[in-house]
């Protein structure tokens, strides 16, 4: 049995096998360690019969190189590829916030004449309210006095209202350097027949 | 050598906790009222000439100004001049408030008979106010180089805010005042950053203002009852009283508005009704919502054919509640 293995290896190294025997042949050196002991063997004198020189290797070796392939961690994921993470909608939020303030303090930044106004009590009844609860509900939480939009708009009739109501309530309209004179005007009348 | 160590460490801790106790307790008298210090405050107030420059800071704007207090022959007369834009000098004789507009040279005079003082007004009947604020010395502290006692107004329950006033301690003058709010942050404040005590300052006539556009002559606001009103308040929080009611009209319109003013001392509340108006657009506004203007807190509700707004610089629960409270009149009873 072991005399045909023989043969058989001798006939693998020099390549007159045909595929299934070789391929046979495979399978048993992979189970029987002395077949690769056998094939290392002829496969070194074989060399040594084809050339001059003869280089000794040790019987190991390929042992050794096979062991250390095996060992080598088997990655499953493309090491290419990083995991793509989904952003939460809160992430995506507070960037987008951070955006519109960088845009904002950016024009701010560049219209020095509106980067010192803070907004007045006059100024801000003058807002439409739907505006105040827009910037209310804003995630940026921005103090009143901070509004950044300074711009007049057309105030709704309510809104005078509430400025006229303002102003008939405190005094602070003289104190508070409320920059609008207008509404004042209307104190006036009120006070007056 | 061990217990001497431990001797001077002792001794060094007991002379530190003395300092202490000293800084807290010896300079202020053990008897020193906080209502007593507001009294002789008030006093001061009315019957001194001084000057100095204050700075107000309201809503994220610092207004500094000049200010004046003259008194002749019992006559006041408080006066404030701006140092920023718009340039402006106001005046207060009495109830009435003139502002010139030195840009436009525009005059506008205003009525005020509810205040006394662009400072802070002080309610004449301090021990009424027991059930609803806690009022104490609670420190020494310098403001505008001058010592000042502190005294603290604290509120009994939230429908109000806290406040602190510093009284110089040779005069009794007031050189800061502070409010907080629910979350005992600051919301408002003036503060002296220097006073001088004269013997005499001279009382100025508004005549004299240089207006190109006198205002028309000034009537008295006609203070009428508040039974007259077209509603009640069922839910007002304890302390706030009426000050003052009246029928005018507020806008640019012959449109008759009710006001009624009313305070606890020192937080005041005030409730405005008029004619519904149908081109007005009341969803804008939150109806039933508390908004929100700098310190200020109002709220605005329909009843009837009638528009309700409630403002007041006290707590956004506190304008609810009385909002919530409105009820109309049965004239008929």
């Amino acid at each position: 049995m072991n005399e045909e293995l023989n043969q058989k290896i001798s006939q693998f190294l020099d390549n007159e096998l045909d595929h299934d025997e070789a391929l046979s042949l495979l399978q048993k050196m992979q189970s029987r360690s002395e077949l690769i002991n056998t094939k290392n063997r002829y496969e070194a004198i074989s060399h040594a019969i084809k050339s001059d020189v003869f280089l000794a290797v040790d019987p190991a070796f390929s042992a050794k190189i096979s062991e250390a392939i095996q060992q080598e961690p088997t990655y499953l994921l493309s090491r290419n590829k990083k995991p793509v993470r989904r952003p939460s909608p809160k992430l995506l939020a507070l960037a987008a916030s951070v955006a519109v303030v960088a845009v904002l303090a950016t024009q701010n930044m560049n219209n020095p004449a509106e980067r010192v106004k803070t907004s007045s009590i006059l100024q801000l009844a003058q807002r439409p309210i739907a505006e105040q609860q827009i910037a209310k509900q804003s995630p940026i939480k921005q103090p009143s006095q901070s509004v950044v939009n300074t711009h007049k708009t057309e105030p709704y009739p309510l809104n005078a209202r509430i400025n006229d109501y303002l102003q008939a309530h405190d005094n602070s309209v003289y104190t508070h350097g409320e920059v609008n004179a207008e509404p004042m005007t209307r104190v006036t009348a009120y006070s007056q027949e | 050598m061990t217990a001497v160590l431990k001797f001077f460490f002792l001794a060094l801790f007991l002379s530190s906790g003395a300092v202490n106790a000293e800084d807290s307790s010896l300079t202020i008298p053990h008897n020193t009222n906080g209502k007593d210090v507001l009294i002789k405050m008030t006093q001061a107030m009315k019957t001194l000439n001084y000057q100095g420059t204050v700075a107000f800071l309201k809503n994220g704007r610092l207004e500094p100004m000049k200010y004046f207090h003259a008194v002749e022959k019992g006559v006041e007369q408080e006066r404030l001049l701006s140092l920023n834009s718009p340039l402006r000098e106001i005046v207060r004789d009495a109830d009435r408030v003139s502002c010139l507009f030195k840009a436009r040279h525009q005059l506008i005079v205003d009525h005020r008979p509810f205040e006394r003082s662009f400072l802070i007004d002080i309610p004449a009947n301090l021990d009424a106010l027991d059930a609803i604020y806690n009022i104490t010395v609670v420190g020494e502290e310098d403001v505008a180089m001058l010592p000042a006692l502190v005294i603290a107004i604290q509120p009994k329950d939230n429908f109000r805010y806290a406040r602190k006033i510093w009284v110089e301690k040779q005069h009794f003058l007031p050189l800061k005042v502070l409010v907080y709010n629910l979350a005992n942050e600051a919301i408002e404040q003036l503060v002296f950053t220097e006073l001088q005590l004269k013997e005499t300052l001279p009382l100025v006539d508004v005549k004299f203002l240089n207006a190109v556009n006198p205002p028309p002559p000034v009537h008295p606001l006609p203070i009428q009852k508040s039974d007259q009103a077209n509603f009640v308040l069922a839910n007002l929080p304890q302390g706030f009283q009426e000050l003052f009611f009246t029928r005018k009209p507020i806008h640019n319109s012959d449109e008759q508005v009710d006001h009624l003013l009313m305070s606890d001392g020192f937080a005041s509340v005030s409730v405005y009704m008029e004619n519904k108006n149908a081109a007005s657009q009341p969803e804008l506004y939150g109806q039933g919502s508390v908004q929100s203007i700098g310190t200020v807190n109002f709220i605005s509700r329909t009843l009837g054919d009638f528009e309700f707004t409630v403002m007041g610089e006290v707590p956004a629960e506190t304008v609810k509640l009385i909002a919530d409270g409105i009820k109309l009149r049965d004239l008929k009873n």
